[in-house]
């Protein structure tokens, strides 16, 4: 007995609980913020503008949402961000399943040269100017288009995509082959089926680039109706910033910070219901990255 | 039905101009069918790739909206002469790699110490939870990130400035302070990217093979001397090569959170080369200006991230591709 208990002692050792409160600490400082700016969301503006919150909602009530939500602004914007994702995505995923089936095929014609000007581009990047004046040149400003297509393929999703095909076992495909079948039918029917996780965790990349996109839609858009959430919240930002001085404030109005981290509430609130699901893809995908070679 | 896809034997070009078109011809006839599947990705980088490129001739005229890029006056390097010998220059030329440099020296050894003792968790679940936690601030955008430095930091309600506040200093106007940003830039970019970036050490870690530990505790060695003499020894190849590509992509500044950090009080420190694009180049309308400007930096990027593309090459790793 005595022994035993020895045993279990020495086992939890001094490092071990150091390291357990190292972990604990970090994984609190992760998650603080966005508890944080929950609870200024679901309070009183009085207790807000006095700096009273730490953890707990103070005051509670969602006055702050339902004016965020009442005002049109915040509904359209989010209305306009789910546009723009899923139309987004899609054109995203449709593009790069397609571009990497014949980069993938060792001997399609033109392979050698078209994988190096598309590598190529990953070290020529001329800047916000020139990528500008295309757009505008092609009349997308102002429209869905010019959040879509300038980056409608992201190179590095291509090539993760391409070498998973490469991977992919060669008999299915010979054996659609020998019954003849076309390779628009051995890509759709055969190959997307198959790869299924890769399109699951490129995908999640697109889709967290569409839903947080935000520089894009500022220099391309110029109509206030069509600005997806993360530039009205910007706006926000700007305004809670300058107005962040209580003299400033009505005392019967709502805090700007409220209002602001209502809208941060309810623009996570897909990606965190994803995310339990999504964070496996997620490491995955980082992992398909870094191994491609 | 069709023919794609059969190996054809091709005949090999053996010499002769005339004899390699035909060759190509009946090359292209064979893989038609891919071609056309290849067709919309060619259209996206020629046009939104390679087009760019093409529009950066304005860099060496004075572009107007109204003559469009072609029939604009060519002014060979004026915007850049301009720009070398204006004071911004060696103000966003320091900014630039000042917050690039702190970025990478400050923020590189936090992925790996993260994987290091997560890998020393015994208790499962606590392993998983803590990673899993790791990662969500890959998950949040920009705004939401910075919205959440400028709360926190704030002079009245910031929870920092309580803090200090409650231990008798004076409060902090970090925000508008030049010398608080480069911390705040950095610290905040920890922060958001610890997580994301352990994964590839994790997946180093995981690659080595369990029997040195077993030998190792066999032995009697404690655990720092299994972390320094096995752990680190063993992903050390993995650390040089992640540091050789930070370093080739280090003037690739988070422009998007400093442009929304920064004002007019910070911009001595804060302005980097994209931002200034921004500023000068698209929100006054000086485009000729901003694409010179953006020109001068993508090809010192470019040269950056060759040599280092260039040296984990040859230091055995994949390179960026």
């Amino acid at each position: 007995m005595v022994n035993n208990k020895r045993f279990s002692l020495r086992n939890i050792s001094l490092f071990g609980i150091i390291n357990t409160l190292i972990l604990t600490c970090l994984a609190i400082i992760t998650v603080y913020p966005v508890v944080y700016i929950t609870a200024v969301s679901l309070s009183a503006t009085s207790e807000v503008v006095q700096g009273n919150i730490t953890l707990f909602p103070k005051g509670f009530n969602v006055d702050a949402y339902a004016q965020v939500l009442n005002d049109d602004r915040v509904p359209r914007a989010y209305l306009n961000t789910i546009f723009y994702t899923a139309l987004g995505t899609a054109i995203n995923l449709l593009l790069t399943a397609v571009a990497a089936y014949p980069l993938a095929r060792q001997n399609f014609f033109g392979r050698k040269f078209f994988l190096l000007a598309i590598i190529m581009t990953m070290f020529l990047n001329p800047g916000i100017i020139p990528n500008y004046l295309i757009v505008s040149e092609l009349g997308l400003l102002d429209s869905v288009w010019a959040l879509v297509l300038p980056n409608a393929i992201w190179t590095f999703e291509l090539l993760i995509l391409k070498s998973f095909y490469e991977n992919m076992s060669e008999s299915l495909r010979e054996a659609a082959v020998v019954d003849g079948a076309s390779e628009y039918r051995i890509l759709f029917q055969i190959v997307l089926p198959l790869s299924k996780p890769a399109l699951a965790s490129i995908g999640l990349f697109y889709f967290m680039g569409h839903w947080n996109s935000f520089f894009i839609p500022l220099i391309y858009l110029n109509d206030a109706n069509m600005y997806p959430l993360q530039v009205v919240l910007r706006d926000m930002l700007i305004f809670s910033e300058n107005g962040s001085n209580p003299s400033l404030v009505d005392a019967s109005a709502l805090a700007p910070q409220a209002m602001k981290n209502a809208t941060i509430v309810l623009s996570m609130i897909p990606v965190l219901l994803i995310y339990p699901f999504a964070q496996k893809y997620f490491a995955k995908g980082v992992m398909l990255g870094s191994e491609k070679g | 039905m069709s023919s794609a896809g059969t190996e054809t034997n091709l005949a090999k070009p053996r010499g002769g101009f005339g004899r390699r078109m035909v060759s190509a011809f009946q090359h292209m006839k064979r893989d038609r069918q891919l071609l056309i599947l290849f067709i919309p990705c060619l259209l996206f980088y020629v046009i939104f790739r390679y087009g760019p490129l093409y529009g950066l001739i304005i860099a060496f005229k004075d572009y107007s909206v109204f003559t469009g890029i072609m029939e604009s006056e060519w002014v060979g390097l004026k915007h850049f002469e301009k720009f070398f010998s204006s004071p911004d220059f060696w103000l966003l030329f320091k900014n630039t790699l000042l917050l690039g440099v702190y970025n990478l020296i400050f923020g590189f050894p936090f992925p790996i110490i993260l994987a290091i003792l997560l890998n020393e968790v015994r208790v499962k679940w606590f392993k998983k939870s803590v990673q899993t936690l790791s990662y969500l601030p890959s998950f949040l955008s920009v705004v939401i990130i910075s919205s959440m430095i400028i709360d926190f930091l704030s002079p009245n309600q910031g929870i920092i400035n309580q803090l200090i506040a409650a231990l008798g200093f004076e409060k902090t106007y970090f925000l508008i302070e030049p010398s608080w940003f480069r911390t705040i830039y950095v610290s905040s970019d920890i922060w958001a990217t610890v997580g994301y970036e352990a994964i590839i050490y994790m997946a180093a870690i995981a690659g080595i093979s369990p029997s040195l530990y077993e030998a190792a505790k066999v032995d009697g060695a404690k655990r720092r001397h299994m972390i320094f003499k096995i752990t680190i020894p063993a992903i050390l190849p993995t650390i040089i090569i992640m540091f050789v590509l930070k370093t080739g992509s280090m003037l690739r500044i988070g422009y998007e959170k400093v442009l929304l950090l920064y004002n007019p009080m910070t911009y001595e420190v804060a302005d980097v080369f994209s931002t200034y694009v921004y500023r000068k180049g698209l929100l006054e309308s000086n485009y000729s200006y901003g694409a010179a400007v953006g020109l001068f930096e993508a090809v010192v990027a470019m040269i950056l991230l060759l040599s280092s593309n260039y040296f984990s090459k040859r230091l055995g790793g994949s390179g960026l591709w």
